[in-house]
C-alpha cells in the first residue's frame, strides 16, 4: 500500500533561519532569566554579560525574524498558504489533528497529516505558528526593542502605558515561548521514530510513505501539487472526519 | 544657729540659681532674643534691607529672602560668617567664614575625596540658598555636578561600561553611586511634559502647577486622598490611573539615604546586580516629594514595596531584576507550565501505551 519516498521539504535559507532562531531564542530565554532573577541564576556570568548578550540575541532573531518574513513573503510568496488556516483547517482540521494527538496517537493510529513543500504544517501548527509568529514574536521583538532603547524611545514607551506594562508584556510573551518551545520540540519527536522530524529541519529531506489510493483522486480534482507530495490527510482511518 | 540659717537660706536659693543659670546657657545657646548677640531675624534685616533688593546691589550679591530665610544658615545670622561689619562697607568688604569652621567632618570628608582641590565648597553650594538633603530633587543634585561634568562627555564615558548610560545618569543622582552610602530609598518626583504635552520632554511640576490642580487643598492631597500623610498604594494606582491629569507621571529615582561628601569611583557599583537584584529592602522605601511653595521639597512616605506593583503602583519606575512583581513571576510559570503539559502529559502516556504502536511506526 504504501512505499518510501523522500521529499525535499526544508530548504537550506529555512533550515539555516530556523537553527539561527532555535540558539537566538534559548540563548534569549537563558540570559532573560538571569536578568529577571539576578539573585538565583549567573549562567552567563556577570549581569552586564547577560544583559549584553541578551541584547545581541535580541537583535539577531529580530534580523532572522525580518529576513523569514522577506523570504516568505517576498521572494517564496508562500507566506499566507503556510501559516494561514483555511476553512477546513479550521471546521474539521484542527479537530482531528487534537483529536489524534489526544487519543488516537495512543490507539496507535497514524498522523492525518504528513508535510509536503507547499502544506508544511498541519491544521494545528498552523493555527500555532500564526499565533507565534504574527502576534508573540512581533511584540516580543518590539517590547525588546523598547526596553534595549528606554531613553530614545521614551515617547513611544509612554505611549503603550509606560515601562512597567512593557516589561508585564515581554516577560509574559517570553515565558509563552518558552512553553511553546517545550511544546514544540515534544512534538517534533512524534514523527514515525522520535528524530524523524528532526531530520528534514537538519538535512532538508524527510522520508514519506507514498499513498496511491489517495493520490488519484487529487489528480482527478486537478490539483497542482506534485504527485507524490499531496498531504497525507485522508486515511482510511479519518474518512469519517474528512469532507471530501 | 547661725550657720544652720545661712545653710537653709542657701538650700532655698539653690534651685533658683540653678534655673536662672540654665535659662542664661540656653539663650546663648540659640542665640535668641534679647541676649547679647540679639535677634537673628532683626540683624539679617538690616543686611537684607540692600542685599534683599535686586535695584540696589549686583545681581551676584542678591539674596532671594524666601529661600535665604528657609536655610539653617539664616537662623545663625549674617555676622556669624561675615563678621562685624564696617562703618565703610560698602565699599569695604566683609569677611567671609570658611565652612569649615562649623563643618569640620564635610571638611574633612572631601579633603579626601577626588574633588579635593578640584572646587571649594562655593563651587557646588550657594550658603545663602542651601537645603537639607532630603528637600532636593535629584535633578537639582545634578545640575550641581553638570556645572563642571558635561552631560554628553559624562554619558559617553558611561556608556564605555554601563549599559543605556543615558538612562542612567538621567534617572539616578550622581550621588546615588558616587558616594558610599549604605541605605536608599526611591524617591518618586512628579513630572510632567513640557507645555502640557502627554508626551513631550518631561521636567518636574511646579509647585504652583500642582497646587492649581489641587485646588484649595494642600498639594499633597493629589495622591494623598484620606488625608493622612502617608500613600497607600491604593493611592499611588488610583493617582496613576486618574485621567484627569494623565499628562502628570511619577518619576523615580534611587537616592541615597544618608549623602555625604566623600566623592570617589566605587568599584562594587560596576557590579549591575548592587543595584539590579532583588530582595534588597533599600528598593522597598520610598517617598513621594512634592515641591513646596519656597522652593524646597517636602517628602511623603508611601507604602513599602510600591515599587514593586504589577503595573500600576509605577507604571514608569522599573529596575530590572530589583523590582520585579512576585505575582507575574507567578504568572509566568503558570504559562511555562502549560508548555510542559505536553512533554510530561502526553509524554507519560505516550509511554504507557507504546505498545499499540510497535510494528506501527514506520506505516505512519
Amino acid at each position: 500500500m504504501s512505499e518510501k519516498k523522500m521529499i525535499y521539504l526544508q530548504p537550506i535559507p529555512v533550515r539555516i533561519w530556523h537553527w539561527v532562531n532555535a540558539c537566538g531564542i534559548v540563548t534569549l530565554i537563558v540570559s532573560g532569566a538571569q536578568i529577571r532573577f539576578p539573585e538565583t541564576l549567573s549562567i552567563l556570568g556577570s549581569y552586564r554579560n547577560a544583559i549584553q548578550i541578551h541584547n545581541v540575541a535580541g537583535l539577531t532573531v529580530a534580523i532572522s525574524f525580518s529576513l523569514w518574513f522577506f523570504y516568505y513573503k517576498m521572494v517564496k510568496n508562500t507566506l499566507d498558504k503556510l501559516y494561514i488556516p483555511n476553512e477546513d483547517d479550521l471546521k474539521r482540521g484542527i479537530l482531528r489533528q487534537l483529536l489524534f494527538y489526544c487519543f488516537w496517537y495512543f490507539l496507535g493510529r497514524p498522523s492525518p497529516f504528513h508535510a509536503t513543500p507547499d502544506e508544511k504544517f498541519n491544521p494545528m501548527q498552523k493555527s500555532a505558528y500564526l499565533a507565534v509568529m504574527f502576534v508573540l514574536m512581533p511584540l516580543v521583538g518590539l517590547t525588546g526593542i523598547l526596553l534595549m532603547n528606554v531613553t530614545p524611545l521614551r515617547v513611544l514607551i509612554l505611549a503603550w502605558g509606560g515601562i512597567k506594562f512593557i516589561v508585564a508584556l515581554h516577560f509574559l510573551l517570553a515565558s509563552s515561548l518558552l512553553a511553546f518551545l517545550c511544546t514544540h520540540v515534544y512534538l517534533a519527536t512524534l514523527g514515525a521514530t522520535p528524530l524523524a522530524y528532526f531530520k528534514p529541519m537538519v538535512f532538508g529531506w524527510e522520508e514519506v510513505p507514498e499513498h496511491h489510493d489517495h493520490h488519484e483522486r487529487d489528480t482527478a480534482k486537478g490539483s497542482a501539487t506534485p504527485s507524490g507530495y499531496r498531504p497525507v490527510r485522508h486515511y482510511p482511518e479519518y474518512r469519517g472526519l474528512h469532507t471530501e | 544657729m547661725k550657720r544652720e540659717r545661712n545653710q537653709l537660706l542657701i538650700r532655698l536659693l539653690m534651685p533658683l540659681l540653678l534655673v536662672a543659670g540654665a535659662s542664661v546657657c540656653t539663650a546663648g545657646q540659640e542665640g535668641g532674643s534679647g541676649f547679647s548677640f540679639g535677634d537673628a531675624a532683626a540683624r539679617n534685616e538690616a543686611c537684607l534691607s540692600c542685599h534683599g533688593e535686586a535695584a540696589k546691589v549686583k545681581p551676584a550679591l542678591v539674596i532671594e529672602r524666601a529661600q535665604y530665610g528657609h536655610t539653617t544658615h539664616a537662623n545663625i545670622g549674617c555676622p556669624t560668617c561675615h563678621g562685624t561689619v564696617a562703618q565703610s562697607h560698602p565699599p569695604a568688604k566683609t569677611q567671609r567664614a570658611d565652612c569649615r569652621e562649623c563643618h569640620a567632618d564635610v571638611g574633612q570628608e572631601y579633603a579626601a575625596s577626588i574633588h579635593a582641590g578640584k572646587t571649594k565648597c562655593a563651587g557646588c553650594h550657594n550658603p545663602h540658598k542651601v537645603k537639607a538633603p532630603v528637600e532636593i530633587s535629584g535633578e537639582e543634585i545634578n545640575k550641581m555636578c553638570s556645572g563642571c561634568h558635561n552631560g554628553l562627555e559624562m554619558t559617553a564615558k558611561h556608556s564605555e561600561w554601563l549599559p543605556q548610560a543615558d538612562l542612567h545618569l538621567r534617572m539616578l543622582p550622581c550621588i546615588t553611586c558616587h558616594t558610599g552610602s549604605k541605605d536608599y530609598f526611591i524617591s518618586m518626583y512628579i513630572v510632567k511634559g513640557k507645555n502640557g504635552s502627554r508626551f513631550g520632554r518631561q521636567e518636574l511640576a511646579s509647585y504652583q502647577e500642582l497646587k492649581k490642580l489641587a485646588g484649595d487643598k494642600d498639594i499633597v492631597s493629589l495622591l494623598d486622598t484620606n488625608g493622612d500623610n502617608y500613600v497607600s498604594l491604593e493611592e499611588l494606582r488610583n493617582f496613576n490611573k486618574d485621567s484627569s491629569h494623565r499628562f502628570l507621571r511619577l518619576q523615580g529615582m534611587m537616592t541615597p539615604e544618608k549623602v555625604t561628601h566623600n566623592f570617589e569611583i566605587l568599584t562594587n557599583r560596576r557590579n549591575c546586580t548592587f543595584c539590579h537584584a532583588s530582595g534588597s529592602a533599600r528598593m522597598q522605601t520610598s517617598y513621594i516629594s512634592l515641591p513646596a511653595e519656597n522652593g524646597t521639597f517636602k517628602r511623603v512616605p508611601v507604602e513599602r514595596g510600591a515599587v514593586l506593583d504589577a503595573l500600576y503602583g509605577t507604571p514608569d519606575f522599573y529596575m530590572m531584576g530589583s523590582t520585579k512583581n512576585g505575582t507575574l513571576n507567578i504568572l509566568g510559570l503558570a504559562v511555562v507550565c502549560g508548555g510542559l503539559i505536553m512533554p510530561i502529559g502526553h509524554g507519560s502516556l505516550r509511554f504507557l501505551t507504546r505498545k499499540n504502536r510497535t510494528g506501527k511506526e514506520h506505516e505512519s
